[in-house]
């Protein structure tokens, strides 16, 4: 049975008609079209689909849609636009972290939070943020990089 | 040169970090259905009867489709050769009665939502009747072992013998001879994206298709093929780029076709998209057996090798057909030694599909031959670097896979040597010469000859094509159907376009809505062909657009074409800097009116001036120069718990020339990735009993993450600069994830001094080898 529920997302309010087991991802893509957030497994194990609830990283595939409700979510879209980019995407670009960018809307997520709340990390500590993030393209060296150059920029 | 050789922004970064829009996982149609699979839970069975009345009358199913529905007819999947290529086995059916692995499609639904397609297909009854299963391929070709297909005699698909010298003389010459047998295990391309399409039946018996898939016009014929319809019928979209493919979409899937079907059945778009573990049980890397023997001088001049390979291809020949003959020849071939011969044979098992995979068979093979190739230099007190230099081929000699060409830029000495003084490999310890619990240990591999696409092999597609247009501001537009799937195929090609027209890399433009009906055909990207095959045809075009623009300006400028140098956007006369015009200038003259208005009065053009300014290309690039990759890596081995530990990597390479230096550092990072994961931890597992696999999602399928990854890695680039090549390039993405493996047993080897030859190498493994278990 599909129950209304509420979500904010980016700073938007939106009513949306969802099943229980409807996971917050499957909400966020589906009902919102919001892509940015990606599903690599559905399964909780490669971070394509990191979004912030509250702040926090979560991976959206593991959490329902209902659960999500009153909390603040943030997606990939709401960090910053085409022309007005947020510093880690801009650093994403730059530091050459993008290949084939599947998991980069989740890895700029993990790596947004570290740096809200890290302001100059070290290597070892942007590596374990980033931890449950996989990447295929990249060996995480250039990514690695980008964070530290959003760091130095912000 | 202005724009070769930077490191310019990848054009689809920006909307990359924004979301990503282009992927085919985001491709949505209106009124568009969802479709899921049921798939057989036996490796082995006959379907006796399948009941989808129950099914068919559930809200939301739209359609159901099962094997009585399809087409019976074999191909190939393979998206480089021709669907009824004589090359290869056609025993692959897009249903079947017959289930030959666990997980294959028995049935699919059709309904309005993803879950109820999902949950319909389960509650299709099917009776099977189960057959012996064998997983062994050794144990598959075995008298009396469960046969899986008519043609294959005990159970082989293909047994391609490469013999070349005289053997039996070389290993009379030999002072040694040393053997081995190697195993590498499955492992999965791990692309982020998953297989997904949407087709859409026209009603008029033409399908269009959008898919994550490596080759647009493989697609095109395959889907085309399998259905019995015309090319012509079947349109592929091409997305701007894909979420990674690695070698893991080089052949159309169950997807595709049954997408296809069911949007015809119910006149409605349908959509498919794999789960992880269905995209786990979808194409791997084929394991392979290797016992290798080679026969040495105590200068370390190798007199003959001879090699056997037991490549396991499960269900179904496809790729297994062919990565047995590329292993064969890295084995046996990608070093000099003139006395040789391999014997392959690909066997069916009842395990899952095996298929394409960076390296495609030459990981396998090098972790035999660069293994072995260490216990020679340990047993005879050689020196790593220089057994290899003195086993290579040299530039000048005969191409060793198409005769009528000979090597030319083939800088070995540099990539050893460059390669050694980076990782101080003058500083390498004895082996074993660590007292403490945990030991260090540096390695080294050598991958000697790849490719650089296809040409000259048999039935394999190989030519690429494009289109480059010039637009009155200056801009141009390339239309190409080379996928890019993350590796920065249009990045590179937009360079090579760059840097020949003349104009900046921001006037430079990949055209993003075109489809098989737009652009010229293309062979896949794969095979290490890009840069090198499609740049040499976008080059081409991008020149003949060139001298048309010559042409214009000579009449502006009054001037002869020949006399003219464009550059940065400017046409201008030679030793004459001041007589120019704007390539927009150009290119907007050429597409004006005939006669203009201006402040003085109407002006005619001439004929000869007018026409939009375009170049196009359709070609087979005339060689197949091999790029070299040495891999030296620094370990840590934890003698008490057998964990190991990469710390430092530096790779060498000769790939031609530079395009996109850290678009190239991104490729060896990223490869070391894929080799480290082979190397250590990844391996697809089945349950013994049932087949069925284990290993379905990333928290049982282990790949190394930003933690595991060393943070130490160096690219070394030698620029040995191809003269068939655009701008010098040849290739460089398969080599790299070649190398990693046998670097990291050869340190785990100088670390310990225990020699592990079978993959992956866990910390079971190191400690069994220790004595320790
Ligand atoms: S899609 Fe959510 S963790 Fe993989
Ligand atoms: S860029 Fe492709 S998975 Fe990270």
């Amino acid at each position: 049975m599909k129950k209304l529920i509420q979500l904010n997302v980016n700073g938007d309010s939106h009513e949306i008609a969802v099943s229980p087991e409807t996971s917050l991802l499957n909400a966020l893509r589906g009902e919102l079209d919001l892509i940015g957030p990606k599903k690599g497994c559905d399964s909780g194990g490669c971070g394509c689909c990191s979004v912030h609830v509250d702040g926090e990283v979560v991976y959206s595939c593991m959490m329902y849609a209902a659960a999500a409700q009153g909390k603040r979510i943030t997606t990939v879209e709401g960090i910053g636009k085409p022309d007005d980019l947020h510093p880690v995407q801009q650093a994403f670009i730059d530091a050459g972290a993008v290949q084939c960018g599947y998991c980069t809307s989740g890895m700029m997520m993990a790596a947004k939070q570290l740096l809200d709340t890290t302001p100059n990390p070290d290597e070892a500590t942007i590596r374990h943020a980033i931890a449950g993030n996989l990447c295929r393209c990249t060996g995480y060296s250039k990514i690695v990089d980008a964070i530290k150059l959003a760091a130095s920029r912000l | 040169m202005s724009v070769i050789g930077q490191s310019v922004t990848r054009p689809d970064a920006l909307d990359k970090v924004t979301g990503g829009k282009g992927y085919p996982v985001n491709f949505d149609l209106p009124g568009m259905l969802h479709a899921k699979m049921l798939r057989s839970p036996y490796p082995h069975a006959k379907i006796r009867s399948i009941d989808t009345s129950a099914v068919e009358k559930l809200p939301g199913v739209k359609a159901v489709l099962t094997h009585a529905d399809v087409p019976d007819r074999k191909f190939t999947p393979v998206y480089f050769v021709p669907t009824d290529t004589k090359s290869m086995p056609q025993d692959m059916l897009i249903m079947s009665d017959h289930v030959r692995f666990a997980g294959q499609p028995v049935a699919a639904v059709a309904a309005t939502t993803a879950d109820i397609a999902d949950q319909a297909a389960e509650l299709i009854e099917v009776e099977y009747e189960e057959l012996p299963a064998v997983f062994d391929p050794e144990e598959a070709m075995q008298p009396g072992a469960p046969k899986l297909h008519d043609y294959s005699e005990n159970n082989i698909a293909v047994a391609p013998v490469m013999e070349f010298g005289d053997i039996e003389q070389g290993f009379a010459e030999a002072d040694q001879i040393f053997e081995g047998t190697y195993t590498t295990q499955r492992v999965h391309t791990c692309y982020l994206e998953p297989r997904v399409c949407v087709a859409e039946y026209d009603g008029t018996g033409g399908y269009t298709i959008n898919s994550s898939q490596q080759h647009l016009f493989g697609l095109r014929e395959k889907l085309a093929d399998v259905l019995e319809i015309p090319h012509s019928k079947v349109t592929v979209i091409k997305p701007p780029y894909i979420g990674g493919g690695f070698g893991g979409k080089l052949d159309i899937g169950f997807i595709e076709p049954i997408a296809a079907l069911l949007s015809k059945k119910t006149g409605k778009p349908v959509r498919m998209e794999q789960s992880r573990y269905e995209d786990m049980i979808t194409t791997t890397r084929n394991p392979i057996k290797v016992y290798l023997k080679t026969g040495v001088k105590k200068d370390g001049t190798m007199t003959a090798r001879y090699g056997h390979s037991i490549l396991d291809t499960g269900a179904h020949a496809t790729h297994g057909a062919e990565v047995i003959n590329v292993h064969g020849f890295a084995l046996l071939a990608s070093y000099g030694c003139m006395n040789a011969k391999w014997e392959g044979k690909t066997v069916h098992t009842n395990n899952m599909i095996g298929g394409g995979y960076r390296g495609y068979g030459a990981p396998q093979a090098m972790f035999a031959v660069e293994s072995q190739n260490d216990e020679i230099c340990e047993a005879l007190g050689l020196d790593s670097i220089e057994f290899r230099r003195k086993n290579t081929r040299r530039s000048g000699q005969p191409h060793p896979l198409v005769p009528m060409l000979k090597i030319d830029s083939y800088a070995m000495d540099e990539v050893l040597d460059q390669g050694a003084e980076a990782i101080g490999w003058a500083n390498r310890k004895e082996a074993n010469s660590d007292a403490g619990t945990v030991k260090r240990g540096r390695g080294m591999a050598l991958f000697p000859f790849w490719v650089s696409g296809c040409v000259g092999f048999p039935d394999i597609y190989e030519h690429s094509g494009a289109i480059v247009k010039l637009n009155g501001d200056g801009t141009a537009d390339v239309a190409t159907a080379a996928m890019d799937i993350g590796s920065g195929q249009t990045t590179a090609l937009l360079q090579i376009a760059a840097e020949e027209l003349g104009v900046p890399m921001e006037a430079m433009r990949m055209v993003q809505n075109s489809d098989t009906t737009t652009v010229p055909f293309d062979a896949p990207t794969h095979a290490s062909r890009v840069t090198y095959s499609a740049g040499l045809a976008i080059q081409a075009a991008s020149n003949s657009a060139k001298q048309r623009v010559k042409e214009v300006a000579g009449i502006m400028l009054e001037a002869n074409p020949e006399d003219l140098d464009v550059a940065d956007g400017i046409v201008s006369v030679k030793g004459s800097p001041d007589k120019s015009v704007s390539v927009a200038d150009v290119a907007s003259r050429a597409d004006s009116p005939f006669i203009q208005v201006g402040p003085e009065g109407p002006a005619p053009t001439t004929l000869e001036e007018k026409g939009t300014i375009i170049g196009m290309s359709s070609q087979a690039p005339p060689s197949n120069p091999s790029p070299i990759a040495a891999g030296f890596v620094d370990v840590a081995v934890d003698t008490d718990t057998g964990e190991v530990t990469v710390e430092r990597v530096v790779y060498s390479h000769d790939l031609g020339k530079v395009i996109n230096p850290n678009a190239a550092e991104g490729q060896v990072e990223g490869g070391f990735q894929q080799g480290m994961g082979m190397a250590l931890m990844e391996h697809i597992q089945f349950d013994p009993d049932s087949g069925t696999c284990l290993t379905g999602d990333f928290l049982d399928y282990k790949i190394p993450t930003a933690v595991e990854m060393p943070a130490d890695i160096e690219s070394v680039f030698i620029e040995s600069n191809e003269p068939t090549g655009p701008f010098g390039a040849k290739s460089m993405s398969e080599a790299c994830c070649v190398v990693p493996a046998p670097a990291i047993a050869n340190a785990i080897y100088n670390a310990t001094g225990a020699r592990i030859k079978d993959l992956p190498i866990t910390p079971e493994k190191v400690l069994a080898a220790l004595g320790k278990l």
